[in-house]
């Protein structure tokens, strides 16, 4: 750890504790995850990187409270966070956007299932939709969009319902270059302006390094934590397009050092 | 050949072309049938009647009753019995379906009854219908609901079985309950699927009701059809077996048409895929 950043004291916004996950029979079955503990600050950006299989998208869902840990909690707040719910949100790597649905019941299917009415719900769906850049596309079903579209809709469906924390897996591996980088951009922008508490996952190391405070890398599967890096918070190169940043020595060094973690643990399998 | 020519006449849309196809296949079959029998006189009037006497005999049971209805009577009285059939298979085998699939303990309680039941013939419950419903459109309609059932069960939950997890996870981490879950995802992704389901189920429904009518009833289409037996009238038959097969096609047209209505998102699907 470089220490850049000061030791925060404060409970954190979400916690992984000793986290382990069997898929099968423990013992028998599959580890995917074993003893991870993670934590998010509050408006912290956290990047999880690891070769792919190595258990970061478990995590996640684990996270999120979609699976249970076979060992280990997650907490919110220092409090069990239980089942899944809108203080959550999450962005998933195919969009699941559901499909019989237009962009907008799309949006605002998380203010409907938590009793939001119905001029809070117009309100915050204009707002996204115009945060988005999604206003000509109101009517249209997912099927009719773009892939970049489609993420900017599941995006907006998880901002729209104010969450304490964001949960993002891989949420622009499936989507060509030149979308991702404008992507990667607004949610750069986006943490900026308004300090979300993000837990991301992602195989991409240019991606961890733009985007995060803080990138935790993982061992391959078994899934354990291998290293955390600390990253500068308020340097100029962050503010800019990932290009410009990527040109940057600090940004060159770091990326340098985490794709050292992540190879060894590919050429190492 | 025929591509050219139709190509050269303006017809260039595969639609169109689809539709020509259609209309060229259809004619010639009524040329042929002309040829053989008005015509030629290869076949005797008794073995196959030539249109002209079917198109009388049409117009005859169209304006004077035929074992006490008019045609338009015997239509009827044949789409109560199969639209209620069908109704009730629907609405008791598609929540059967999407229970099968959303709630697997169910399924292996109650499928191996479905299964022992599944292998029964439709028309093995006609004696058991007349027995207990007697003359009433009761009697053919358990016939059409014990044939369009299984389609609807078993599409049903196919297509609950086939929604992706992903988006199950996605209603629950924004809040909705199982209910909500399969009213605003479940059940719309399965849609696609459930039509099918009613696509069979309509067209298995339509042929037992048919045969029910041969068996039991003093009136229907299946009926008509007998009675053109008893009296030796070929063309009767002939005006029953058309009425039924061009009701057929109608109605499955009608419900492949309304698709697309009553599932707009699937709209760009379809035309991806015509």
């Amino acid at each position: 750890m470089t220490g850049q950043t000061p030791a925060n004291t404060a409970p954190p916004k979400l916690e992984l504790r000793k986290i382990t996950k069997w898929f099968g029979s423990e013992g028998a079955g599959v580890c995917a995850v074993d003893d991870c503990s993670l934590e998010v600050q509050k408006g912290e950006f956290v990047c999880v990187v690891g070769p792919s299989g190595c258990g970061k998208s478990t995590l996640m869902t684990i996270g999120a409270g979609l699976e249970a840990p076979t060992e280990g909690g997650v907490f919110v707040d220092s409090r069990p966070a239980g089942p899944p719910g809108p203080t959550r949100s999450v962005v998933f790597q195919k969009f699941a956007l559901f499909p019989s649905e237009t962009v907008e019941q799309n949006i605002k299917f998380g203010l409907q299932m938590t009793g939001v009415s119905a001029r809070e719900q117009e309100s915050r769906l204009s707002e996204q939709l115009r945060i988005m850049g999604l206003e000509g596309f109101r009517k249209a079903y997912p099927n009719e969009l773009s892939g970049g579209m489609q993420q900017r809709v599941a995006i907006a469906r998880a901002l729209v319902m104010r969450p304490e924390i964001l949960l993002m897996d891989e949420p622009f591996g499936a989507l060509d270059a030149q979308t991702r980088t404008i992507l990667q951009e607004e949610v750069q922008r986006l943490h900026r302006e308004k300090h979300y508490t993000v837990l991301f996952i992602t195989h991409s190391v240019e991606e961890a390094v733009y985007l995060g405070d803080r990138v935790v890398v993982m061992t391959k599967r078994p899934g354990q934590i291998k290293k955390v890096i600390h990253l500068p918070r308020d340097v100029v190169w962050k503010t800019g397009d990932i290009e410009r940043a990527a040109e940057h020595p600090e940004f060159i060094e770091f990326r340098r050092e985490i794709w050292g973690l992540v190879r060894e643990e590919i050429v190492g399998a | 050949m025929i591509e050219r020519w139709l190509e050269e006449i303006g017809v260039t849309s595969n639609r169109a072309k689809a539709k020509a196809y259609g209309a060229i296949s259809l004619s010639s079959l009524l040329l042929l049938w002309i040829l053989a029998t008005s015509v030629l006189e290869w076949i005797e009037p008794r073995v196959l009647p030539s249109p002209a006497q079917v198109l009388r005999q049409f117009f005859w049971i169209l304006t004077e009753p035929f074992s006490g209805l008019r045609l338009p009577g015997h239509v009827w009285v044949s789409l109560e019995r199969w639209g209620w059939g069908v109704f009730f298979a629907m609405i008791i085998g598609i929540p059967i379906g999407v229970f099968f699939a959303w709630a697997p303990w169910f399924k292996t309680f109650a499928n191996p009854v479905f299964e022992l039941l599944h292998f029964i013939p439709p028309f093995a419950y006609i004696p058991l219908a007349v027995l207990w419903f007697g003359a009433s459109t009761a009697t053919q309609a358990m016939v059409v609901f014990v044939a369009a059932f299984p389609s609807f069960v078993i599409n049903s939950q196919l297509g609950v079985s086939q929604v992706e997890k992903i988006h199950v996870d996605a209603a629950r981490v924004f809040g909705a309950g199982q209910f909500a879950t399969l009213r605003r995802v479940v059940i719309p992704a399965a849609a696609p699927s459930i039509y099918t389901g009613l696509r069979i189920a309509i067209s298995n429904g339509w042929m037992a009701l048919v045969g029910a009518e041969l068996v039991v009833g003093k009136v229907g289409l299946g009926f008509m059809i007998s009675q053109g037996q008893e009296n030796a009238s070929v063309a009767t038959i002939f005006v029953g077996v058309i009425t039924i097969g061009c009701l057929g096609v109608t109605i499955d047209t009608i419900i492949q048409r309304s698709e697309s209505r009553i599932l707009p998102w699937r709209k760009n699907v379809m035309v991806n895929q015509g």
